[in-house]
């Protein structure tokens, strides 16, 4: 019971790392808290939904049309927003509350073109790439089915969103620290009036990274139907809190940091289910707290925080 | 001595006189005042029982209307309906709204126990009653508030004694001794938990639960529990969350290839269309549920039957986004306790209304069963047989009563292959 | 201190004395009450984020505390409801004062600790687990205490209250220091003022008026679920209200609830599907466009607004 426990955990918080890195990236640039984060991760979900439902789309090929998708989306809707926002008294503040209407508006909109009723999608969908993953690496013939790890059975699906979280960090990495876009990027995120000194065109960085956050937002949303077990429009707003909980485990900027504070929540999480399962849903908020009073910079924590 | 007498017959006579004046004085239609949830959580369980109630009305008025024996005579009514959204703090003012704006005749409920609890208050406050049309919350029903009484579903605490009742009498036989089972921790099923636990502690059989937790209704994450459940070892698990919960829960069994030998969960049977729709039908088949009043014809001796009433029903709502199922029933069968309420009520005072609506306890049956009240309208009758899902070959979803066994049309397959 | 006589008097009293009076041409008085809960709610937002500048995404915790603290009293101890409001309001004090090392971190991140805090007292509260002390997942039912009349009553003091808290803070040094909080705390501090004590201060007054709200609100309803007086739209309306009017200022937060809310009911029971959107495309508007709220707009022409 632990071992399944303590795996558990660790394959469920890949997943909450996936869902973390877009809101990492979001918040470690701009300081912008989008709180309609969750919210975008639900219209991923519902792209993936709803491709599979009229054109039988398997959902392994939405993952690259819902990033790229997001990305588009998202550029142009930094620069509606951002810049008049960061114009005024209290930016962090006044994100914090207009990225909580516009997570009303997505809310609103989707609810009234889909109803309120949950959608699924049959958990063989990713099964099937998951075993043609495992066929090929192992060599042996994998059946669709769930897949085992140490003798504990899994849901093919958690295996298939731990790798693609597993992959979404090494892109992250890679873009942050091997790219001259990364080396900027993260140029603006230890200050931004310095890097406008700079002469780095600080809007285009932010709206790439914003359209990127939410990119891997909807990334992780087409994951969610087999993660969350169904999804509805209301889903966001537990998400957008969870993954607060993660990032700021983690710490800002770093996404091994996020990988860090998923692995910690996930399996914190599984443990408190198995052993005290009430309690479970207080987890992440006590999580979040003592890290934020104790350990304000994070468990990886590199200063970029004034407390 | 004969003065007297003739005063008293002639205050006897204008009294009536006037009081005839006075009855003759129908209103000219009869304020129905209602809330639904178009939208938030509680939508899917409302939208139905909301158009149950609105085909009755409709149904009523094509008819002239419905017959009030108070002043013998039938009269139209006019729905008067609010939308709250799923919203509690909104429900409570449009339940003001109702009762001292539109000053309706009639205060229905909305679906389920959470936004029928704001109204509870409020009605006995200003002395309305309210037919509670599915909240089965038991602690609505207390001696001190004579303004309730609930229509279509049994009182929480009473729900789930036919599923007890079946693993302490026929478990035996088919070799159930360890039952596990795991709850969310809400009014609705946190109280069905409770209620399961004292009958089969009350049945004294050697039934033993071998878990026996309780999560938070927001979970949406069951590996972990349904490993822990496996490590038990149970002949038995029930699984008592509203929809998203069993959706989940199912959903995990599924994709982690984890089989129970018996399973319970309410919603395969409560809203059968939509666990169809998010799982398809090969994971609910063999699975125990509630069999509701939309899968079984009772012998109704007032108002509609089954069947008659799902025609009218998909010839008004077919294609529509309403999903047909016990909901839409209850909604109906609202309109029906109403209806004969009001053709034996001497007035509209609402205290006589009450009596009349507790005077059909124990006589009154329609398409959602038998109408039984205790003393403080908590609902003891229209209780939900059990049966298990069988998938035919066509793949369409059929209920096999197998509890009680008076009303039992096959034999349970067990353990679940 | 003569502007606080003036602003008592044209703006506390008229507004008690139009909800006092109000009843009795308008029979919704449930509708009335929730009016002034929200009004309260503002101005307690209003304390917390206009004084000093700390948006307090988690302030339903307190509203939730008082009302629990109130019905626990009543509910195990059969109190009468003056001392249970006490109780329920110290209960938002004592909750305030063991989040005050929350005051460590700034902006975004106090926000999201307090809306944690909040969130984790919620599931506390709702455990089954603690069944016994707080009924758990099922909810409050009181009876013996149910008097919508008398707890009307009770929210005009409150808002009474309230609104006078309010005005002084607007209008005495006090309130000055606050603000000179807000705009530089390093300064603020070199130029003398005790900046921990006084946010302190700000921030247990910000408490006592949610927690006095909760109480109120639980003996008006008498039957609630931990989600209904946990929700985070107490929290959402009151800032936005706030927001909308404007902080800083007395009748800001009062225009806001008394517009915004009234819109949300007017259209809410008409068009009620796209109620969500509208407000939330008048929120993002408003960000965007009145960051500082209608009163601003008034400013802009050099009126001085209370």
């Amino acid at each position: 019971m632990l071992t399944y426990t303590l795996l558990a955990g660790l394959l469920f918080g890949l997943y909450f790392t996936l869902i973390g890195l877009g809101l990492n990236l979001v918040f470690g640039v701009m300081r912008i808290v989008n709180l309609a984060h969750g919210d975008f991760l639900m219209l991923g979900a519902f792209l993936a939904f709803w491709l599979f439902s009229l054109f039988a789309i398997n959902p392994i090929p939405t993952i690259p049309v819902a990033f790229i998708v997001f990305l588009l989306v998202g550029f142009p809707l930094y620069y509606l927003i951002v810049p008049r926002l960061l114009r005024a008294k209290d930016p962090e503040m006044l994100s914090f509350i207009l990225f909580f209407g516009l997570s009303q508006v997505i809310q609103a909109l989707a609810t009234i073109l889909w109803g309120t009723s949950e959608r699924s999608i049959p958990g063989g969908q990713l099964g099937r790439a998951v075993a043609a993953i495992l066929s090929f690496v192992t060599g042996r013939t994998v059946e669709n089915g769930p897949v085992d790890i140490f003798g504990q059975s899994f849901p093919a699906a958690w295996v298939a969103s731990g790798i693609a979280s597993g992959i979404g960090v090494l892109l992250v990495y890679w873009y942050l620290y091997r790219t001259k876009l990364g080396y900027l990027t993260r140029a603006v995120m230890v200050s931004r009036d310095e890097a406008i000194a700079s002469g780095i065109d600080v809007d285009r960085i932010s709206a790439i990274a914003f359209g990127f956050g939410l990119g891997l937002a909807a990334v992780a949303g087409v994951f969610a139907p087999f993660l969350l077990g169904s999804i509805t429009p209301a889903m966001g707003a537990e998400v957008t809190i969870t993954s607060f909980a993660v990032i700021v485990i983690g710490s800002l900027g770093n996404p091994l940091g996020t990988l860090l504070g998923g692995l910690v929540y996930g399996i914190s999480y599984m443990f408190m289910q198995s052993y005290y399962s009430s309690w479970a849903n207080l987890l992440p908020y006590l999580l979040l707290i003592a890290v934020l009073l104790l350990r304000p910079s994070g468990l990886l924590g590199r200063q970029t925080r004034r407390a | 001595m004969f003065g007297k007498v003739r005063l008293g017959l002639s205050i006897a006579l204008l009294l009536s006189i006037f009081g005839a004046a006075y009855a003759a004085e129908a209103p000219k239609e009869i304020k129905l005042g209602t809330l639904y949830a178009s939208s938030g959580r509680f939508a899917s369980i409302s939208m139905p029982v909301h158009y149950g109630l609105k085909l009755w009305i409709e149904q009523k008025n094509a008819e002239g209307g419905v017959f009030i024996k108070a002043f013998n005579k039938k009269i139209p009514i006019t729905l008067v309906a609010y939308d709250d959204q799923s919203n509690t703090a909104t429900a409570a003012t449009l339940f003001n709204q109702l009762i001292t704006q539109d000053k309706v005749d009639l205060l229905v409920s909305d679906s389920g126990s959470v936004l029928t609890s704001v109204g509870v208050p409020i009605a006995r406050d200003n002395k309305m009653f309210l037919f509670d049309q599915t909240g089965t919350g038991s602690a609505f029903f207390t001696p001190d508030n004579p303004y309730i009484a609930l229509m279509s579903d049994p009182v929480s605490s009473v729900w789930p004694k036919p599923l007890a009742d079946f693993i302490t009498h026929d478990g035996k036989s088919l070799g159930i001794k360890r039952v596990a089972m795991l709850y969310s921790t809400n009014d609705f099923t946190g109280t069905q938990a409770t209620a399961v636990r004292k009958f089969i502690k009350e049945a004294g059989t050697d039934v033993e639960f071998v878990y026996d937790q309780g999560i938070p209704t927001d979970t949406t994450n069951y590996a972990v529990l349904i490993n822990n459940i496996r490590a038990a070892n149970p002949d038995a698990v029930i699984h008592l969350g509203y929809a998203p919960n069993d959706i989940a829960f199912i959903h995990s069994l599924e994709d982690g290839g984890v089989n129970f030998k018996f399973l319970f969960c309410i919603y395969p049977g409560l809203e059968t269309e939509l666990l169809e729709k998010n799982l398809g039908v090969k994971p609910l088949n063999y699975i125990f549920t509630y069999v509701t009043s939309s899968e079984i014809e009772y012998e109704p001796n007032f108002g509609m039957k089954l069947k008659e009433y799902k025609e009218l029903w998909n010839k008004k709502y077919a294609g529509g986004n309403v999903e047909f199922g016990f909901n839409s029933v209850a909604g109906y069968n609202t309109g029906l306790v109403i209806e004969k309420a009001l053709s034996v009520a001497e007035s509209l005072e609402q205290l006589e209304i009450r009596k009349a609506v507790f005077s059909l306890s124990g006589k009154l049956k329609t398409l959602d069963g038998t109408f039984e009240l205790d003393a403080n309208g908590a609902q003891l009758g229209m209780s939900t047989p059990i049966g298990q899902i069988s998938v035919d070959d066509h793949g369409h979803i059929k209920f096999v009563t197998v509890w009680p066994h008076d009303v039992a049309n096959g034999k349970p397959v067990y353990p679940r292959p | 201190m003569h502007k606080l006589g003036r602003d008592v008097f044209l703006i506390l009293v008229p507004v008690v004395a139009a909800f006092a009076l109000l009843p009795s041409v308008y029979s919704n008085q449930l509708l009335l009450f929730n009016f002034i809960i929200f009004i309260v709610l503002a101005q307690g937002v209003n304390v917390i984020y206009g004084f000093t500048g700390y948006l307090p995404f988690g302030y339903v915790g307190f509203f939730g505390a008082g009302a629990y603290g109130f019905s626990l009293m009543v509910l195990h101890l059969q109190a009468p409801p003056f001392l249970a409001i006490v109780v329920g309001a110290s209960a938002a004090l004592v909750l305030a004062l063991m989040l005050t090392p929350l005051f460590r971190l700034s902006g975004a991140y106090f926000s999201i600790a307090n809306l944690a805090a909040a969130l984790a007292v919620l599931q506390i509260v709702a455990n089954p687990n603690l069944e016994d002390y707080t009924r758990g997942p099922y909810g409050i039912s009181l009876s013996g205490v149910f008097n919508p009349r008398l707890a009307y009553a009770a929210a005009l003091a409150v808002l009474a209250a309230t609104l006078f808290i309010v005005i002084f803070l607007r209008h005495s040094k006090f309130g000055l220091a606050l603000q000179a909080i807000r705009e530089d705390t390093i300064s603020a501090g070199m130029a003398g003022i005790n900046v921990v004590r006084e946010r302190v201060i700000a921030w247990l007054l910000s408490a006592l008026i949610a927690g006095l709200a909760g109480s109120v609100f639980a003996w008006y309803a008498s039957v609630f679920y931990p989600e209904t007086v946990f929700s985070g739209e107490f929290t959402i309306f009151a800032i936005v209200f706030a927001l909308f009017g404007g902080t800083a200022t007395v009748v800001g937060p009062i225009l806001g609830v008394v517009i915004l809310y009234g819109i949300y009911n007017a259209v809410g029971i008409s068009t009620p599907q796209y109620f969500q959107l509208i407000y939330g495309a008048l929120i993002v508007g408003l960000v965007l466009f009145l960051p500082n709220g209608l009163v601003s707009l008034v400013r802009r022409w050099g009126i001085d607004v209370p």
